[in-house]
């Protein structure tokens, strides 16, 4: 409250929120303040849960279980690495390192969430700005296909529709326009009332489609009230941003180079921004890492030297191209098809978490690590590209760059 | 669901007896809102056995009433997800805390209506809401931007 009160970072999701207090009761969370739900609960029951290490369901100690991940990265002819979304860059560096080393194929949750927009945003085909220039600057604030208030809980109050900026001290509801594109009303389309509107969307092709001809001065197909009102609206202010989730991913259906058409061409009349509205903690991070590294985002072998979609993890089992996989801080049973998932139980899976997963049910080597934020600390970026210096709370000697580290030392 | 007077006058047993110090039964359920009077306060109701299913009605009726603050409003804590909507538009949180709360992050003071903790809202102080006081005005700001209906007001 006073100057000198430490904030500490969540790192629950992309908004990487770093004004969280914590009241501490020995080596329990006693308050968590101006965190979410999902993110205080993961200071205040950081202890629940735990994984423990083990060989094939069977509780060993620690170094039993590194040897044996040791031992089965040596012995793979084909290994890929999957995760690293919720940790942070320097561990995911140590990651690349590894995969490299091994000629492995690497991966992460991108390749079917957002990388596809991280990457366009990387290779600035798209105009980006960050979450401080959203908060002093912007004017309409456009959420397509993304869901905020339930994915990212702060999104709105912290970084872009309610705070009060340099250039923006009136409140939202006049200094700001807030547009909302879903396919149904979600929780975030519920807030829309003064100085705002709702785009219930059945095709975003379509919509594309209907600001491009606005602005060439046609008669669109459909959508054609909201996407003249939403294009007047921008050429009102000088900095507008739209945010892009899931929704709009897949409802592009990987016409991309229309969705740049309409971005350049929203330019022309007025100034706007695309920021990914993603979920993972450090999903952009591994992102940018790699990309430095090798030119793509994701989805890469370092065998051939290239990205392609059949060296997405996903394609990977599903080919049966991979004989191990090492997974870092991820849960793929729980977030793909089990059609693909239960090949996971077939090869040799290594697990790296802190906490039980299904993935760490049927691995057959766990390995346990630290929670970031509470356990670890590092660098994060966030959704916006923006680099976070997470502290942690109790700094653990066994954390994801230990680990990594120590199973690295196979190809050193 | 909100409390009107006319719901609750509905089930007083409107006879205008004055036993309350009331002149009718209308003003009477108009007090009970405001808090200003208490449900038992209408003797006839407790006392007259006809009257059973409709006091046991009032009583379920009337209990939002205790649980809400001065000001009427209502924190559902179950509902709550901690987005802090409601912390960073409160226009006195604005005016009080214009670089913490005004611009959606921490708070830099204690002196708060409402406060996100363990990932749920608590009334810290009500006298400071404009809905309290002398010069009170009927704001809402909170429970509008509230899409799960975690903040509600007594009057709905």
């Amino acid at each position: 409250m006073s100057g000198n009160t430490e904030y500490y970072t969540c790192a629950g999701c992309s908004c990487l929120c770093d004004d969280i207090e914590i009241d501490l009761d020995g080596e329990n969370a006693k308050t968590v303040k101006t965190a979410c739900r999902r993110g205080s609960n993961i200071f205040l029951e950081y202890k629940e849960n735990r994984a423990e290490p083990a060989i094939e369901g069977r509780k060993v100690e620690f170094e039993e279980a590194i040897k044996k991940a040791q031992e089965l990265i040596e012995k793979s002819k084909s290994l890929a690495i999957y995760g690293m979304d919720t940790i942070p860059i320097e561990a995911q560096k140590v990651a690349i390192e590894l995969a490299e080393g091994k000629e492995a194929y690497i991966d992460n949750s991108s390749s079917y969430c957002l990388g596809d927009f991280v990457e366009m945003v990387l290779k600035k085909e798209l105009p980006t700005a960050t979450f401080d220039d959203v908060k002093d600057y912007a004017y309409v604030i456009f959420y397509w296909g993304v869901d905020p208030h339930n994915s990212l809980p702060r999104h709105m109050s912290r970084y872009t529709y309610y705070p009060r900026g340099k250039k923006r001290q009136r409140g939202y509801e006049e200094d700001r326009y807030l547009v909302v594109a879903d396919i149904r009303k979600s929780h975030t389309a519920m807030l829309v009332a003064k100085n705002a509107r709702f785009i219930q969307v059945d095709d975003d092709l379509k919509l594309v489609d209907a600001f491009i001809k606005v602005i060439d001065k046609q008669m669109p197909e459909k959508y054609a009230d909201d996407a003249v009102r939403v294009i007047r609206e921008m050429q009102k202010a000088d900095f507008n941003v739209i945010m892009g989730g899931l929704g709009l991913r897949y409802g592009l259906k990987g016409n991309y180079e229309k969705f740049k058409e309409m971005i350049n061409k929203m330019n022309e009349v007025a100034k706007v921004y695309f920021i990914p509205a993603g979920c993972h903690a450090n999903m952009r991070g591994f992102n940018e890492v790699l990309f430095e590294k090798t030119g793509f985002v994701n989805k890469y072998s370092f065998k051939d030297g290239e990205s392609s979609l059949d060296y997405a993890f996903f394609e990977l089992l599903k080919n049966d191209k991979v004989d191990t996989t090492l997974i870092i801080g991820s849960d793929p049973v729980n977030s793909l098809p089990f059609e693909i998932s239960k090949k996971l139980a077939k090869i040799n899976t290594i697990v790296v978490d802190p906490r039980k997963s299904f993935t760490t049910q049927i691995a057959k080597v766990v390995i346990p690590s630290a929670i970031s934020g509470v356990e670890q600390g590092g660098t994060m970026i966030r959704s916006d590209g923006v680099r976070v210096k997470v502290n942690s709370l109790f700094e653990r000697e066994i954390n994801d760059v230990y680990v990594l580290e120590r199973l690295k030392e196979v190809v050193a | 669901m909100a409390i009107t007077p006319m719901e609750i006058y509905k089930l007083l047993p409107k006879t205008n007896c004055k036993k309350c110090g009331e002149q009718t039964c209308m003003s009477f359920a108009f007090k009970l809102v405001n808090r200003e009077r208490k449900l038992e306060e209408c003797t006839p109701l407790f006392e007259e056995e006809k009257y059973a299913r409709q006091r046991e009605k009032l009583i379920e009726y009337l209990k939002p009433l205790e649980e809400a603050t001065e000001t009427g409003l209502i924190v559902k804590e179950e509902l709550c997800v901690g987005c802090g909507n409601c912390v960073v538009v409160c226009p006195v949180h604005v005016e009080k805390d214009p670089y913490g709360c005004g611009s959606g992050l921490a708070p830099k003071t204690d002196k708060l209506i409402l406060k996100v903790e363990n990932g749920v809202v608590h009334v810290l102080d009500m006298d400071m809401c404009r809905r309290y006081g002398k010069n009170r005005v009927l704001c809402v700001v909170c429970r509008e931007n509230c899409p799960t209906d975690a903040i509600s007001f007594l009057e709905g």
